[in-house]
């Protein structure tokens, strides 16, 4: 008989963590039974699920129990340990579980070795392509399949291509977008590092749907790893003849290069992306005409993101109908996400279409790490807004975001607690804006900077009453008049936090009081005399020397010389510094 | 070198991979950030010391970047498992406890929830 292990984990939030007595208990159970040889226990760091009691998961093959009492633990000894039964009430069944796509190979390859890739179904995608279909057909799969873009407005990729097709001309280019420069957003860069061949085989095939015969790899300079390896992986399909003329005997060519971007946010913009690649200055100019038709060098020319181009080997391999088979019925497919900010397991998570925001964060992210009230979460980046508590059961797709205020994006997600405050992440994205806007448009390079300073005053204490009626003003020109994406999107983080948090934008006009103690200008510290134990921590560590006093008549915080860095307030084990 | 036709492509993925054991870091910006090439370094030069059949390999990003640098180890008999926060510390333990007795190792293990 196989050895078994058990693995044992205490999931509960709340309380002291009884992983070890549990599995104590559990060993010393399975010692006195029949099966004492044949069987580990197991304490883990983490069991992949989270708030669901004590966790006991079986390896290997399963089955995972969850919320298993200290009474059940007998049962389960005699039942599944020693007997091999599944104990129906305590299996595991409805929470949100991974599906990897688009990182199927991440984390199982390595990234450097070509043949690694080709036994996990790598270029088999490309030969189905080149040998059996025609561009038509190709571009045929991918309307079956849904696939619509990942870097955020989710056009249908088909179209694209199609587009891209149509137009007459015997010169056109493929590029892969992976100028990835949203704040707390890495898909991209993990999916080139660690399976750079799938990306590349999406270009190719690309390239084939649509007639081009020259593609370019348009990465940000910040990403050294991931150009090392996109670059190995040219050159080794260059070798072996999946780059150059006549790819795999076939007389389909295709070449590749890569340009680094210089780390301005604009150029992710299609139009300014082309601009940077011609060698001219990164700014983007008024569309139609689309890339489609008019792109890089005037020629016809298809932009598609990284975790497109990863998707598209699968859409080729396993057909567009089983693609169409995931996710909801305007959004195939899965999606990639950076989960980030102040939630437990930050990482990426690739989940099906349609899973709930809160799935998202407690059932695979583990929840809020400081065991705080989850406050809001942040999609889309700068582009996005903010989704609120009340909407987190909304399933994710593009539509569905976009109602909210916020936008899919290229997967950033930032979870917020109670300390964190609205007025301040608003401030946060347009500060970002300000400093990326290329300034070509007036609503964009104006409005950002007006919005930005109406935020600081707010935030200073200094908030009017019109302001808000203000903010939405100009909000909604920058929307309508803005050049490019990035203009037109800017002003979401402050339309959406307008939107569902009024009230603490009005507490902080009104009340001049910021609820998550997170806007400088509006807290006052002082000592509770009553509570204080005079240990002397504050005076010690206040940075510039604000507190004055002994431990004979107490101490006192001189607020004409505070700079209200908190570190009285971290510091007192006493809690006798008030924060107000 | 020699240019791959589709039937050279066929044949690699034909070609059975070598059923062995490995021993996988995950060697990604974050893995690296997060001290993975220490980690690598280590496992790869113990496993050669001791002369265990086992490759130490490097790959990408398995997402936990809460758990960084991990480890994925699979070594016949037991099964495969993901180790996480791994430090020259509890590589050593890896080495000793999980591929020389062949008991998993506790307190270390990050298992993921996910569809197979």
């Amino acid at each position: 008989m196989d050895k078994k292990y058990i693995l044992v984990k205490d999931t509960r939030r709340a309380g002291s963590n009884q992983t070890e007595h549990f599995a104590g208990l559990l060993a010393a159970k399975i010692q006195a039974s029949p099966a004492a040889e044949a069987v580990q226990v197991v304490r883990a760091a983490d069991i992949g699920f989270y708030d669901q009691g004590l966790v006991l998961k079986f390896l290997p093959g399963g089955p995972v129990y969850l919320n298993v009492s200290e009474a059940d633990l007998d049962r389960v000894v005699r039942e599944t340990v020693v007997g091999g039964r599944v104990l129906e009430d305590l299996a595991a069944a409805g929470t949100a579980r991974q599906l990897r796509v688009v990182l199927r190979n991440c984390g199982v390859i390595n990234p450097e070795n070509l043949e690694e890739y080709i036994r996990r179904d790598g270029y088999r995608a490309l030969s189905r392509a080149l040998f059996e279909y025609t561009p038509d057909k190709v571009i045929e799969e991918f309307k079956k399949s849904g696939l619509r873009g990942r870097g955020g407005a989710g056009y249908p990729t088909w179209l694209k291509w199609h587009l891209t097709r149509s137009v007459p001309g015997a010169e056109k280019y493929v590029i892969c977008n992976a100028d990835e420069g949203d704040p707390g957003a890495y898909m991209d860069r993990s999916i080139l590092e660690g399976d750079p061949h799938s990306v590349l085989e999406g270009m190719i095939i690309a390239g084939y749907a649509i007639g081009a015969n020259h593609g370019y790899f348009y990465i940000r300079a910040e990403y050294p790893l991931a150009i090392e390896r996109i670059g190995k992986a040219i050159e080794q399909a260059r070798e072996r003849g999946l780059l150059g003329t006549g790819i795999l005997g076939s007389d389909f060519n295709f070449e590749v290069d890569i340009r680094l971007g210089a780390g301005a946010f604009v150029c992710g913009e299609e139009t300014a992306l082309i601009a940077s690649i011609e060698g001219k200055r990164g700014t983007p100019r008024p569309r139609p005409p689309y890339p489609s038709v008019s792109g890089l060098w005037g020629k016809p020319t298809s932009i598609n993101n990284v975790e497109t181009f990863a998707n598209v080997p699968v859409v080729m391999t396993r057909g567009g109908d089983w693609f169409a088979g995931i996710g909801t019925e305007k959004s195939k497919g899965t999606k990639v996400f950076a989960v980030t900010g102040k939630v437990k397991n930050s990482g990426l998570v690739e989940v099906p279409m349609g899973v709930t925001l809160r799935q998202i964060v407690f059932d695979i992210g583990g929840g809020v790490r400081s065991g705080k009230k989850i406050k809001a979460v942040q999609t889309g980046g700068p582009s996005g807004g903010v989704i609120p508590e009340d909407r987190l059961d909304t399933p994710v797709d593009y539509e569905n975001l976009q109602k909210l205020g916020s936008i899919m994006g290229s997967g950033g997600m930032i979870v917020m607690d109670e300390d964190d405050c609205m007025v301040d992440i608003a401030k946060f994205y347009l500060g970002f804006c300000v400093e990326e806007s290329c300034g070509k448009c007036a609503p964009c390079r104006i409005g950002t900077y007006q919005l930005l300073k109406i935020l600081e005053r707010i935030s200073e204490g200094e908030g009017r009453s019109e302001d808000l009626d203000r903010l939405r003003l100009i909000a909604q020109a920058m929307q309508k008049a803005s050049l490019c994406g990035l203009g037109q999107t800017a002003s979401n983080p402050v339309l959406s936090t307008l939107n569902y948090f009024e009230t603490e934008y009005r507490e902080h006009i009104q009340a001049k009081r910021c609820r998550s103690f997170k806007c400088r200008d509006l807290l006052t510290y002082s000592i509770i005399q009553s509570k204080c134990k005079r240990c002397r921590q504050c005076f010690l560590n206040c940075p510039v020397q604000a507190i004055s006093g002994d431990r004979e008549v107490g101490f006192y915080i001189q607020l004409d010389k505070c700079i209200k860095c908190g570190k009285c307030f971290e510091v007192c084990k006493f809690n006798a510094i008030a924060r107000e | 070198m020699k240019k791959w036709s589709k039937s050279d492509l066929d044949k690699i993925r034909a070609s059975r991979e070598p059923d062995r054991d490995w021993i996988k870091v995950g060697m990604s910006t974050c893995g690296i950030a997060a001290g993975a090439e220490a980690v690598f370094e280590y496992l790869r030069d113990e496993v050669a010391r001791r002369g265990l059949p086992i490759e130490v390999k490097k790959c990408g990003c398995l997402g936990m970047c809460y758990a960084e640098p991990l480890v994925e180890v699979r070594a016949a008999g037991l099964p495969q498992v993901i180790y996480g926060q791994v430090n020259r510390e509890l590589a050593r333990l890896i080495v000793e406890n999980h591929l020389v007795e062949k008991k998993l190792v506790s307190d270390h293990i990050y298992s993921f929830n996910r569809e197979e």
